[in-house]
């Protein structure tokens, strides 16, 4: 077994704000945090997963997550996975699983089996936890299955698995009939971790921090939601490269006033350069969006190629997990935890009520079709990531979808004044194929012509229009 | 004055050249190769004598294909998903579906029917798929390449190859030759399974008729036939289907230069210098 084996070290991507540039130093923070942690043994340490509204739980109880998810992207990012992948092939896990989980597991295995950070671990590596919370199968079953295979090499450390579902779409029936029922159980859920919480860490809950932490995390989401919107400025001065830095306090951060603070600071610089004109790429020619798929964390730099064709990303749908609040109409309720529950749920159904009144639309698709139109986007990246099989299968079907309203020929509108205009509604499209952090699946080569391709194809769109 | 177009298409594993003034001059086709590579100022220097012109009378020069970076004396650059579709739209207006079968790679690219392109989809990760497949399987067998269109569609009873990566094709292929089984059957199975796979690629992009097969491919009888089969529609093939990236990257060069001229705009054209690259 191969487990030296570095891959090459990726060039450092430029990036377009200076928010952005700040996010490795604070990745890197987090790290040192959790190594220090786990030495001074002050405070309880939990493996966990993004996307479970559960983070002012933990913070309230002075746990320190550990995001698995963002260590195999940093390994991903530093190309350095290979060895933790190996390891994992080496267990009997197949490749095709997700790379996310075999890294972590890889991972896990090796450090157990050395009783130290196996040699050379990226920033540090990732630490022992105390014990480790999932989140059920919605999303992705790894998100549960993980921590069962890791727990193969730590018995000792248990499990808690929160189950947050959602009400599935059904355009002739009202989420709502159903959503008191799904409030329910989540609350159920959540109080279920609260126990958990109180009796690995020997404390009990503060209610009155937790909900002060709900607060602060519910400005923090209309915040990014301001913050985000500002990029429908054109030229757009921030693209989804960056955003996949800023991803960083969405996900990881939530709940503390590091993230809002941040996202204050984002939105100054953000307004600065709109004030100035000044946009992610020096000449707009393109906007474009990123339709879906994890990115290649190994090749951010793609971003940057893109850019130097003249091509922006104002917006993305992956990892912008907050939507404004406001537009929400969540139930009131004093108890922290039945507000989160109605957050999860309010989220998961953002965009059910405008699918409906769209013919033929589904809440996916909605959502893309609201955000081309209000960024005025020029056409669709998305990226199968092999591994990831939540994202592969829909985004195919997405993209046929859009191509039944974005159609290469004129169509005709009727305009609010009850006039016909001839509008082109066309959307090219392209799908990135690689993985999230697998550098085998990648050929930067064959994806820059891809991308050159896109962009001629983009070109002769846009000479067409005008001609 | 004579209006004179080059475009060169250096591929995985063949250079294309053609040279354009109202019609096609001449064109040329070799290997690519290792050594050839850095060597694109050579296959100018052939075709060059071939149309009977000097290399500074040409008036645009447009590159393409995975080496179009490689060739220092282009004006402009193309990928070969707009050169194919320029190229095969001249030859057939109403192309709908191109798949350009290489080798190393395939590509499907769908036009909207005025030769505008609306979609492409291509295979860059596996050898299966691709010129290379018949290639190693060629070999397997002992056939020369352009022996096994020609003997697959001999075949009355094709055999059904389950392998879809290369290498285990390859040696299901010898177990079945060790079998007994006819080579022609065997290569019917090839052909089929390798339609096979290429339809699954290019349905993505919802293959509709007209349907032109450009590149390699379009050169093998037995893949065409099968690909018909499969698609139950009629492909239509270029005379010489090698070349059309190429001709697509000329005309490309050709459009550029009159674009220029209507609009009164100075035209960026390299020094006519013929000189092999130096990055190599």
């Amino acid at each position: 077994m191969v487990e030296e084996q570095k891959e090459a070290k990726p060039k450092k991507r430029m990036t377009a704000t200076q928010a952005a540039a700040s996010i490795t130093a604070m990745v890197k923070e987090f790290f040192k945090e959790a190594l220090q942690a786990r030495a001074e043994g002050k405070q309880k340490l939990a493996y966990t997963f993004i996307v479970c509204h559960h983070e002012e739980i933990l913070r309230a109880m002075d746990v320190i997550p550990l995001w698995t998810e963002n260590f195999a992207g940093v390994c991903g990012a530093k190309r350095d996975a290979e060895r933790f992948l190996q390891r994992a092939e080496s267990l009997g896990l197949s490749r095709s699983l997700c790379t996310y989980a075999l890294c972590g597991i890889g991972f896990d295995q090796w450090r157990e089996e050395l009783g130290e950070m196996p040699p050379n671990a990226p920033w540090g590596g990732m630490v022992r936890p105390d014990f480790m919370i999932s989140s059920g199968q919605i999303l992705c079953d790894p998100r549960s299955k993980w921590y069962q295979a890791s727990q193969q090499f730590m018995p000792d450390v248990p499990i808690y698995n929160i189950d947050l579902p959602y009400p599935l779409f059904q355009r002739d029936r009202d989420h709502r009939e159903v959503w008191d029922y799904y409030h329910k159980y989540i609350v159920k859920q959540l109080r279920g971790l609260v126990t958990f919480l109180e009796e690995q860490t020997g404390k009990k809950m503060d209610y009155d921090r937790l909900r002060e932490l709900v607060d602060l995390s519910d400005r923090t989401w209309n915040l990014i939601d301001e913050t985000y919107s500002l990029r429908k400025a054109i030229p757009c001065p921030m693209g989804t490269g960056d955003a996949m830095n800023t991803m960083v306090p969405i996900n990881f951060m939530m709940a503390t006033q590091k993230a809002y603070d941040f996202f204050l600071n984002l939105k100054k610089e953000l307004e600065e350069k709109i004030a100035r004109g000044e946009g992610e790429v020096e000449n707009e020619k393109y906007r474009l969006m990123w339709g879906g798929g994890l990115p290649a964390w190994f090749a951010l730099n793609d971003f940057n190629y893109f850019n130097s064709k003249g091509a922006s990303f104002p917006v993305e749908t992956t990892y912008r997990m907050v939507a404004p609040l406001d537009q929400m109409d969540l139930p009131e309720t004093k108890d922290p935890i039945e507000h989160l529950a109605w957050r999860w749920l309010g989220f998961w159904t953002f965009w059910y009520d405008k699918a409906k009144k769209r013919p033929g639309s589904e809440p996916d698709v909605e959502h893309l079709i609201n955000w081309i139109e209000e960024y005025k986007i020029d056409g669709v990246v998305m990226h199968e990531a092999f591994s990831c099989r939540t994202w592969h299968v829909g985004l195919i079907w997405q993209l046929n979808q859009l191509a039944k309203i974005y159609k290469p020929i004129p169509v005709f509108v009727m305009g609010k004044d009850g006039k016909k205009e001839k509008v082109y509604k066309e959307l090219p499209s392209l799908i990135l194929e690689s993985d999230i952090i697998d550098i085998t699946s990648y050929s930067e080569v064959d994806t820059r012509s891809k991308i050159d391709a896109f962009i001629e194809t983009l070109e002769s769109i846009r000479l067409n229009k005008a001609a | 004055m004579e209006l004179y177009f080059a475009g060169i298409d250096v591929g995985s594993s063949m250079t294309k050249a053609v040279i354009l003034n109202n019609g096609i001059m001449a064109s040329l086709i070799g290997p690519t190769g290792p050594e050839q590579r850095r060597l694109a100022n050579k296959v100018m220097e052939e075709v060059l004598r071939r149309a009977g012109i000097p290399f500074e009378i040409i008036t645009y020069i447009v590159s393409t294909g995975y080496g179009r970076i490689n060739v220092p004396f282009a004006d402009k650059q193309f990928t070969e998903i707009t050169c194919h579709a320029k190229g095969i739209t001249s030859l057939f207006p109403k192309a709908r579906t191109i798949i350009d079968i290489g080798g190393q790679d395939v590509k499907g690219i769908k036009l909207d029917g005025t030769g505008k392109i609306v979609d492409f989809v291509m295979n860059d990760k596996c050898a299966a798929g691709s010129g290379r497949f018949i290639e190693v399987i060629a070999d397997t067998l002992g056939v020369a390449l352009n022996q096994v269109g020609e003997l697959a569609i001999g075949s009355k009873n094709p055999v059904m190859i389950s392998n879809i990566c290369t290498i285990w094709a390859q040696q299901e292929v010898a177990a079945n030759l060790a079998q007994g089984v006819p080579i022609s059957d065997l290569l019917a199975g090839v052909h089929r399974s390798l339609a096979d796979r290429i339809i699954r690629m290019v349905h993505r992009i919802k293959v509709e008729e007209a349907v032109v097969v450009t590149g390699g491919g379009g050169k093998n009888i037995g893949l065409l036939k099968a690909l018909s089969e499969q698609l139950g529609i009629e492909i239509l093939v270029p005379e010489e289907p090698l070349i059309t990236g190429a001709l697509g990257a000329a005309l490309l060069g050709k459009e550029i230069v009159e674009k220029a001229k209507a609009n009164h705009l100075p035209l960026k054209i390299k020094e006519r210098i013929l000189e092999e690259i130096e990055i190599l």
